[in-house]
Order: structure tokens, then C-alpha cells, then sequence
């Protein structure tokens, strides 16, 4: 029986857009488990995104509950949720905003300093985590206008982890990405999960789906299916066919 | 409160404020040094230089006295000035001791008419602060008694207005003579009676109409089927070909009008589809407001709702409530118990009154069309409430169930949940 790290209860989200009232998620019962790396795949206004930000208290839901860890976070003010998210979610997007007047080692601890008071200690886990996603020294102290884009989304990467979050959440990582660097990416967030950091990435690309354990299908605000596709193995044709048909099953 | 009597409040507190602040405008300020009390020091203390520390100040003034070297030789109090230079500062009057001819010391005179005009000035804020705040006080009355005296009224009326418009006729509208819409209101609310009782009338002329077109269907079938049945005897038995022609031509048209009349009758029981329901996706919270709504003898307790987003229409939702607490009124007139909870897809809230239930033979039957119960007698309604709305119920993808609870007749109502459908 795996741990579950994170359950909503018919969680829903609805804006209001000129009188009319717009659902955007309904009524999402789920449960994410310790150590998975989660998918939420969906077309374009699906609701992924809303998802996200719902799961990781960046949004507040309008109907429902959220339960991260043993805490209700559904019930939080912004205060108590800031603090929250500070102390136990990490985040990736595809828009990286490292703060320009800062290296990008200095990005990184200031990230940190919010949560851990230890600024030797956090220099040493920053430099571990520069070294698994391969930012030299040298790099580290470069300004963000300086260096690559690939660069930089390892160092949101880096930055996302630094407070060791229960869970690390990813909206498009690779968006913005060449395919090559985008590759990258992926394997830097395949070889963290497979050292236990629990994930949940939002994505509409299949190549980056296919990382997961677990893809939820998102449309029209309704998870209409979910596929378990294991351990990702590279070049595993099977999991490729599997993920293939359910994404065919689900009319993507 | 009237409008009258607000204008003359805030009118009589902004004048009592403008007479309070102009009499203590009016008020003189006297900061002038009084010259007797002055002389009479500066006497005193020449008169006693020698012993100053047996000298006691005679007047009402506060000074103090220092000699050629500054030093102080008396004073009457602490918190004076007690050199030339703060005694300047404070615009203090400095005067000389003589003695003998010579000047051996100064008296610096404490300057008071600062703290007459702080004071003044204190007198005349809290004035200005109480002038202002009985206003604001009146002014929120007066908006809280327009909220609820015209608002909250009005907005009663206005969803009643909506329920009436919806076709929900079987509750009254609750009269407050108290609030200035109790003649209105009661006027409206004969209104809904008299549209309650022309919808009666009307559905009873609808269900005349209904056996009328059953039995003339009826009676037109008889005949028909006999000149069918001639006709077929008549063309079995001829052998002229054109007669057999003329025959099959009988049988054939028989047939159409058979036709015809089942169509008709079936036309009149189907007049219901023409009511829209057009669900949508909306919080459960809204719910609470519907139970309010139709729990007008309030006589349940609303339960928590459990939060969800649920596909239903909530003018025809609130019918659907409306009737099974109509009923429960009508037919109980018990205390209800209502529970709600998620299952399988659904929202079921559950209504069950203390009236005993009905019998089982009747209960397969209770859902259908003009069927009304044995215990019915002398309880005006068409027996058309749980029909109509188990046909909401199934248009809005939902459940209308009717059994016997432990006490009494337990209605679940199980709407669906948003994003199932």
C-alpha cells in the first residue's frame, strides 16, 4: 500500500468571466502517492494548469477539499498557505524567473533562506544538487542574462529543490525548451524521482509524459481516465505503446 | 423611523454641534498676565529675600526666583522654568528683585496661557468628535433599517417572483405587515393563489379534455373495428375482383384512422416535454438555500451539505424540493429530518417526515400521472407534484426515489454530480 501524500475531495474550481460563470475543474476526487512521478496530461483549457496550482495551494479551490500530508490546506488563508507552500512544495514552470541582480547560486539561496536558517548547510545542499544537474562553479556565479536557457531551467530545477519539498511541481518544464535541452530536463526530473522526490508535472507534450508512473487524462475539468505505466525505463517500446493507446483511448 | 425623522436628527445634532462650537468661540481666551497678583509677588519676595526658605507664595501664580548667579533661592511648584534662557523660551515674565536699592535676584513668572488654549483646543475636537459620530451613528441606522425594512423584503419578493414564474404555485409568500411592502405582499400572494387555482382549474379542464378524447378514442375504435372486421368477411367472400379492391381499400383506410386516434390519444399524455429543464453546473452550497426556501413552515433541520459541484436546474430543482415538502405538509404535517450525503456519482439528500408512510400496495404507484393516494380525501391537488418531478429529476440526469422510512414516506433525491455526465 503506498503512502498518500496529498487527497482532494471533489475539488472544483469556477471563475467568474463577465456574469458568466466558468467551471473549470469539477468535482475532482484523487490521491497522489509518496515517491510517484504524476502526469496530468489534457488538451489546451482542460484545466490543467488550475489543477496545479489548486494541488500545490497557489489557488484556492471555490468547492471541495485538499489534504497535503495530514494538514487541510482548502481551509488556509494566504498567510498559512504561503508558509505552507514555502515549507513543502517546490516548483518548476515553464517560465523560469530567476531575479537578474542575483548569480545564479545567489537565486538559489535566497530561495532557501526563506525556510532553513543554515546558510552553510544550504551552500553545501545547493552545491550537491548544482553537481547532480551539472551547473559548474563557474556557472553558478554567472547573472541569468549569462547563461542558456537549458541552464536556467536546471536551475529552477536546483531552486524548486533546494528546501527538499515533499513534492515537486512542474507546469511545462520543457516549454520552453529545444528539444535537446528538453531532453536534458527530463532526465534531471527522471533521475530525482528515481532518488524518491515525489512529482507532479502538467505537460501536453508526449515525450515529456512519458516520464511518469502515473498519467491522469484532464478534460473539460474531469479526470476522464488514468494509465499506470511503472517505472520508466529509456527506450522501453511497450511503455511507449501503452501510454500511445490509452492517450488514443482518451482522444487526445 | 421616518425619512422625517432622520433629516430632523442629523439637523438637530449639526446645529447642537455648530451652537457648542460657536459659543466657545464666543468664550474669551485670556491669556493677559493678571498685573496685581505680579506685584504682589515680586512684593512679597522682596519683602522676604533674606528668608525665602519660611516664604510662602500668597497668589495664584506659579514662579520662581533665582538670585545674580542663577541659583534657585524659591519656586512654588516643579516643571517651571528655572533660567533666564528657558524662561525665555517659554515667554515667561522676568522681573527684577530690588533690595536696597540694587538688583540681587529675578522672578520669572510662569507663562499659562499655553495650557489654556491646549484646552481650549481639546474642548473644541471632542465637540467636532461627538458631532460626528452621532451622525455616522444615525446614518447606519437608518441604512440598516432601509435593509431591512425595503431590501430584504424586496428580495424575498423577487425570488418569489422567480419560484411563481417557474410554475412553483404551492407556497405562500411569508407577510410581514411591519415592513412597507406588506400590502403589496399580500396582494401578490392572492395572486399566486388565484394563478394556483386557475392552474387547478385548467389541469382539471386538461384532464376532462384527456377522458374525452380517451373515451371518443374508445368509441371510434369500436365502430371502425366493426366495418374492419365486415370488410374482411365481405372480401373473403366475394370473388369479384373489383369489389375485393374496394374492400382492401376499407380495410386499409380503417387501419389509418386506428392509427390516427392511438396518435392523438398518445399526443395528450405527452403534453408534459414542452416543460424545459436546462441543468448546469453549480456548488452544492446553493442547495441550502433551496431546502431554506421550500422548508417554508421550517420544520426541518438543514443538515451539512457536503461540498461538491452538482448538474442540476435550480428553478426546477427547487420545484422538486417544493413538492415533496408540500407533500410532506399536506399529508404529515410532521417534523422532517433531511440528511445529505455523496454516493456513486450522486448528491442524495434525503426528506423523511414522521407521518406513517403509505400503504405498499400503493407505493409502486405514487410517482404516476393523476394517481393520488386512498388518504388524499378533502386535500385539494391534482396528483401531478411527484410525477412532474421525477420527470425533472430524469432530465436533469438525476434520481426521484419514494419508499417508506422507519416513521414516515421517505423521498431521496439524488442529483448528479458536475463533470459525471
Amino acid at each position: 500500500m503506498k503512502d498518500i501524500v496529498l487527497k482532494t475531495d471533489n475539488l472544483s474550481k469556477s471563475f467568474s468571466s463577465g456574469g458568466v460563470m466558468q467551471h473549470v475543474l469539477k468535482n475532482i476526487s484523487l490521491k497522489l502517492y509518496r515517491g510517484d512521478f504524476t502526469v496530468i496530461m489534457g488538451a489546451s483549457g482542460a484545466g490543467k494548469s488550475t489543477l496545479l496550482y489548486a494541488l500545490s495551494g497557489m489557488d484556492t479551490p471555490s468547492i471541495g477539499k485538499i489534504t497535503f500530508g495530514d494538514r487541510v490546506i482548502s481551509e488556509m488563508n494566504q498567510d498559512e498557505l504561503a508558509i505552507f507552500r514555502r515549507d513543502h512544495c517546490g516548483f518548476v514552470f515553464q517560465q523560469i524567473y530567476l531575479m537578474d541582480g542575483m548569480s545564479v547560486m545567489d537565486n538559489v539561496l535566497s530561495a532557501g533562506l526563506l525556510v532553513h536558517r543554515n546558510k552553510k548547510a544550504l551552500a553545501a545542499r545547493a552545491e550537491e544538487l548544482f553537481a547532480s544537474v551539472g551547473i559548474s562553479k563557474e556557472t553558478q556565479k554567472k547573472f541569468p542574462a549569462q547563461i542558456s536557457g537549458g541552464e536556467a531551467q536546471r536551475a529552477g530545477i536546483v531552486r524548486g529543490l533546494i528546501n527538499s519539498p515533499e513534492i515537486l511541481f512542474a507546469d511545462e518544464p520543457t516549454g520552453a525548451l529545444n528539444s535537446k535541452t528538453g531532453l536534458d530536463v527530463l532526465d534531471m526530473l527522471t533521475k530525482f524521482n528515481e532518488q524518491g522526490q515525489s512529482m507532479v508535472m502538467v505537460t501536453h507534450d508526449m515525450r515529456s509524459a512519458r516520464r511518469g508512473n502515473r498519467i491522469l487524462y484532464l478534460k473539460d475539468g474531469v479526470i476522464l481516465g488514468e494509465c499506470d505505466l511503472g517505472k520508466y525505463v529509456h527506450g522501453d517500446r511497450a511503455r511507449h505503446e501503452k501510454l500511445s493507446a490509452f492517450l488514443e483511448e482518451m482522444g487526445w | 423611523m421616518k425619512q422625517r425623522t432622520m433629516v430632523i436628527s442629523l439637523l438637530a445634532v449639526f446645529l447642537a454641534g455648530t451652537a457648542v462650537l460657536m459659543l466657545l468661540a464666543a468664550q474669551d481666551t485670556d491669556g493677559r498676565q493678571d498685573a496685581v497678583w505680579v506685584n504682589e509677588a515680586v512684593q512679597s519676595v522682596q519683602m522676604n529675600w533674606d528668608r525665602l526658605e519660611n516664604h510662602e507664595n500668597q497668589t495664584d501664580l506659579d514662579y520662581v526666583v533665582i538670585d545674580m548667579e542663577g541659583a534657585v533661592r524659591f519656586r512654588t511648584g516643579t516643571g517651571l522654568s528655572e533660567s533666564i534662557n528657558e524662561a525665555v523660551i517659554h515667554r515667561d515674565t522676568i522681573l527684577d528683585i530690588h533690595k536696597g536699592g540694587t538688583v540681587v535676584g529675578k522672578i520669572i513668572i510662569y507663562n499659562v496661557s499655553p495650557q489654556i488654549f491646549g484646552e481650549w483646543k481639546r474642548t473644541v475636537l471632542l465637540v467636532c468628535l461627538a458631532a460626528m459620530a452621532s451622525q455616522c451613528i444615525i446614518c447606519i441606522g437608518y441604512m440598516i433599517y432601509l435593509q431591512k425594512r425595503i431590501v430584504q423584503p424586496f428580495q424575498k419578493l423577487k425570488g418569489f417572483a422567480e419560484r411563481i414564474a417557474g410554475g412553483s404555485l404551492d407556497v405562500p409568500l411569508e407577510m410581514d405587515r411591519k415592513n412597507l411592502f406588506g400590502a403589496f405582499t399580500e396582494s401578490f400572494d392572492i395572486m399566486r393563489s388565484e394563478l394556483k387555482k386557475a392552474r387547478l382549474a385548467e389541469a382539471k379542464a386538461n384532464e376532462d379534455k384527456k377522458e374525452l378524447v380517451a373515451r371518443l378514442s374508445h368509441d371510434i375504435k369500436t365502430p371502425v373495428a366493426s366495418i374492419k372486421a365486415v370488410s374482411e368477411v365481405g372480401a373473403a367472400l366475394t370473388d369479384d375482383e373489383k369489389l375485393w379492391d374496394n374492400y382492401a381499400q376499407i380495410i386499409r383506410k380503417a387501419d389509418q384512422i386506428n392509427t390516427l386516434i392511438t396518435n392523438l390519444f398518445t399526443a395528450a399524455l405527452e403534453e408534459l416535454q414542452q416543460l424545459t429543464v436546462t441543468p448546469v453546473d453549480m456548488g452544492s452550497r446553493e442547495l441550502k438555500a433551496l431546502l431554506d426556501n421550500a422548508d417554508y413552515l421550517h420544520r426541518a433541520e438543514i443538515p451539512d451539505i457536503p461540498d461538491c459541484m452538482i448538474y442540476a436546474d435550480k428553478l426546477r430543482l427547487q420545484q422538486v424540493f417544493d413538492n415533496i415538502f408540500a407533500n410532506s405538509y399536506k399529508y404529515a404535517g410532521t417534523e422532517i429530518v433531511l440528511s445529505a450525503s455523496v454516493q456513486k456519482g450522486y448528491l442524495a439528500v434525503s426528506v423523511e417526515d414522521y407521518g406513517g408512510g403509505v400503504s405498499e400496495e400503493e407505493l409502486p404507484h405514487i410517482k404516476k400521472k393523476f394517481r393520488r393516494g386512498t388518504n388524499t380525501e378533502g386535500i385539494e391537488g391534482a396528483g401531478l407534484g411527484l410525477y412532474i418531478s421525477d420527470y425533472f429529476m430524469q432530465e436533469m440526469k438525476g434520481e426521484l426515489d419514494v419508499q417508506n422510512g422507519k416513521k414516515g414516506l421517505k423521498a431521496a433525491v439524488r442529483i448528479c454530480l458536475g463533470g459525471v455526465v
